[in-house]
């Protein structure tokens, strides 16, 4: 008899992050994201960049793909076009999705792939040892701007809204039960689903840890006022105080790439019979020719 | 005392030492040279060079324009078009970094910009590796660019130096990679002796674009469509800056030394107990270290064996390198890197090797290695085996018709 999926069903090879590293919450957020929507691993493919951050493929047990650095979100396309029996999460840092990769979000998000992306944001590039990201508040100093960064970060919820994404959540690593919500209502809702997930680096990053995050966010979801199916709080919120927020923030009808495709058959290509009916053929050229 | 002692003396008392890594000897190297712009983009083993630019920037010790990008195609792009309007400029980067730049990488030498950009040499990904492999940058060997491996800390500075020279000389105007394999130098210290300025200055002229330079006041179009009409001229009058980086090279080599005061002997290749060796391997970079040390072991058993390391791989001595080489029993290619599918299924410097001993009179047989991918030592067992196999070739007088993989596991 088949029992509950747990988060242990998921558990792939030891973690092996920097003690107190953020990504761990994302990672056990994860695995009780799928437990609860009873997502066994073999439904899952789980699509990984290159950082810290995309080792994630390697500790969640599914199918896994772990690939250049930028590159998650065509690859997990390709995947939710070719399968749609799967589910197709798409996880990695904020200088994979929000610097090197980042067109292809705007891409991903204007044709509503249904798929749910995890960024896991410390505002530094952890795997390189910490220099500026694109999320990097101006003025850190890091080993790569040692007099303070000089750029204005990537606003990446001000710009998703702006590309017409149609799910939308922050969250952070302190907080794993809100990350399983929104997490599991990413991969539920049909469209493509960004949730970004303040996740400190505490080897990198000295300045925003659990407690600085702590003492400064909000949480929408818990703010009787605030309604994520209504775009205009959505706006309002991301430009003024997208850096304090946690929570869903907007959820709209998607329209699913997939379902927009003129020529995508109702079973997933995976599964149908590509290679020509050797018998079939046969009967029809039999007749044509009449022997 | 002659007059050219003399100037050794004041040299030797004017430098300083430090205790820095190939990488950082690249940085040194910018600072002295005065880059004005330096763009960059993290990956392991290249950025312990932007690192350590970073740092010089915010000590106050060097003046240039230093822009992290956000990708390596960004960054390429940035460092190419500072060089179009005349800013001396450095990029660089690793393994598949250096790919995701190809699209800038290629078109640099037709745009005749005399960009230098450090290549931290590193195995390809997938599978992920940070380990030395030179495939990345002989990735772009064909395209137009100058290319050279360094073998130590001292030589990654100078050969900074001498680059640039080279590169913004008006004969030539083509870009330059520094090969410096990844950990091996990137990541070791040596005592290196860093130059005062004013040696600089005498050495290395200020980057003038003149008449090709983009500013306002020169209103001039680069990289117009051209096809069938133009492309071929513009490859021809490329190939000919590429032939006369030869001299330009060895003015340089002579110029350096006579500042410096530091002789490298042949700029295109290094010999080590060449004089009367039987049988000589080849290779390209840090590898010289076990073979080095070999070398003096067979020596001292009696054994007549030494070694070539090609510096300059673009452009490529194949002159004196094939007359050097005909004179050996037999020579004994090591590569670190592959070329899978190519004749004798070897990697690119053996054949670039059996190319240019074909024009000799006399050809010894050519044995080719590859060892050493992805970072992995090359010990000094390998080295003792390669020379085993080099001296069998030279007994029987037969090249093998296949590439040997050494220390690899069955
Ligand atoms: C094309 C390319 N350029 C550079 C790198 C080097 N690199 C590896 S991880 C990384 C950034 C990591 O930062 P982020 O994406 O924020 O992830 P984190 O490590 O912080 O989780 C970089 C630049 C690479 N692997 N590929």
């Amino acid at each position: 008899m088949a029992t509950a999926l747990t988060f242990k069903d998921f558990a792939g090879q030891k973690a092996m992050w920097c003690p107190g590293c953020g990504d761990f919450a994302v990672l056990r957020a994860l695995q009780e994201a799928c437990a609860r929507l009873a997502l066994p691993p073999h439904r899952i493919v789980l699509v990984s960049g290159i950082g810290c951050s995309g080792k994630i493929t390697s500790y969640f047990s599914s199918y896994g793909f772990h690939v250049h650095h930028g590159r998650t979100l065509p690859i997990a396309t390709g995947i939710a076009l070719a399968n749609r029996d799967l589910a197709v999460i798409a996880a990695g840092g904020d200088g994979d999705g929000y610097g090197i990769g980042l067109n292809h979000l705007i891409h991903a998000i204007r044709r509503d792939v249904d798929l749910t992306y995890v960024v896991m944001d410390n505002g530094v590039y952890g795997n390189t040892k910490g220099q500026t990201s694109p999320t990097t508040v101006a003025g850190t100093i890091t080993p790569s701007s040692p007099s303070g960064a000089v750029e204005e970060p990537v606003h990446p919820l001000r710009l998703a809204l702006a590309a017409g994404i149609t799910y939308l959540a922050q969250g952070v690593s302190s907080d794993v039960p809100q990350l399983v919500r929104l997490i599991a209502g990413g991969i539920e809702h049909r469209g493509f689903a960004l949730i970004n997930v303040l996740s400190p680096c505490p080897t990198y990053d000295r300045l925003r840890t659990y407690q600085w995050w702590r003492a400064r966010l909000v949480n929408l979801d818990e703010e009787p006022s605030y309604r994520p199916d209504s775009r205009e709080l959505a706006v309002e919120a991301v430009s003024s105080r997208d850096a304090s927020i946690v929570g869903l923030v907007y959820r709209a009808p998607g329209r699913p790439f997939q379902s927009r495709l003129p020529r995508f058959r109702p079973s997933p290509l995976a599964s149908e019979r590509l290679a020509p009916d050797g018998e079939r053929a046969r009967r029809i050229l039999d007749a044509r020719y009449a022997v | 005392m002659d007059a050219e002692t003399a100037t050794a003396v004041t040299v030797a008392a004017a430098e300083q030492e430090a205790l820095i890594s190939g990488s950082e000897a690249v940085a040194v190297a910018s600072r002295l040279a005065d880059v004005d712009v330096i763009t960059a983009y993290p990956i392991r083993p290249y950025d312990t060079m932007m690192q350590y630019v970073a740092k010089q920037i915010a000590n106050g010790e060097q003046d240039a324009e230093y822009i992290v990008a956000e990708s390596e195609h960004s960054q390429f792009e940035i460092a190419k078009h500072a060089s179009a309007v005349g800013a001396r400029a450095l990029c660089g980067s690793s393994g598949v970094g250096w790919c995701y730049a190809f699209e800038a990488i290629a078109v640099t030498p037709a745009l005749r910009l005399p960009l230098l950009a450090m290549v931290g040499n590193r195995a390809l990904d997938d599978p992920g590796a940070f380990g030395t492999e030179h495939n990345d940058a002989l990735a772009a060997r064909d395209l137009g660019w100058m290319h050279v491996w360094v073998d130590t800390a001292q030589e990654a500075l100078d050969v900074t130096l001498i680059a640039y020279r080279v590169a913004e000389d008006r004969r030539v105007f083509l870009p330059c990679a520094i090969s410096t394999d990844g950990a091996f130098l990137t990541h070791s210290q040596a005592l290196v002796k860093i130059p005062p300025r004013a040696w600089v200055d005498e050495f290395l002229p200020r980057y003038d674009r003149g008449d090709l330079r983009f500013h306002p006041d020169n209103p001039i179009t680069i990289a117009p469509q051209v096809n069938e009409d133009w492309l071929m001229e513009i490859r021809r009058q490329t190939d000919q800056a590429m032939r006369n980086a030869r001299g330009v090279l060895e003015e340089a080599y002579r110029d350096f030394r006579r500042i410096f005061n530091r002789d490298y002997g042949n700029p295109f290749f290094e010999e080590y107990y060449t004089d009367d060796a039987e049988i000589v391997l080849v290779g390209m970079g840090t590898l010289s270290m076990p073979v080095k040390v070999v070398i003096r072991k067979l020596r001292a058993e009696g054994q007549r064996v030494g070694f070539v390391r090609v510096r300059w791989f673009r452009p490529f001595d194949y002159e004196r390198l094939g007359g050097l080489l005909s004179r050996f029993q037999a020579v004994g290619v090591v590569d670190r890197d592959f070329s899978m599918g190519s004749p004798y299924n070897s990697g690119v410097l053996a054949n670039e090797i059996r190319a240019t001993l074909y024009g000799q009179p006399k050809q010894p047989p050519v044995v080719s290695f590859i060892t050493g991918l992805g970072g992995r030592e090359v010990t000094i067992p390998n080295v003792r085996e390669m020379f085993e196999h080099t001296r069998k070739a030279a007994e029987t007088g037969a090249s093998p018709r296949d590439t040997l993989w050494i220390g690899v596991r069955a």
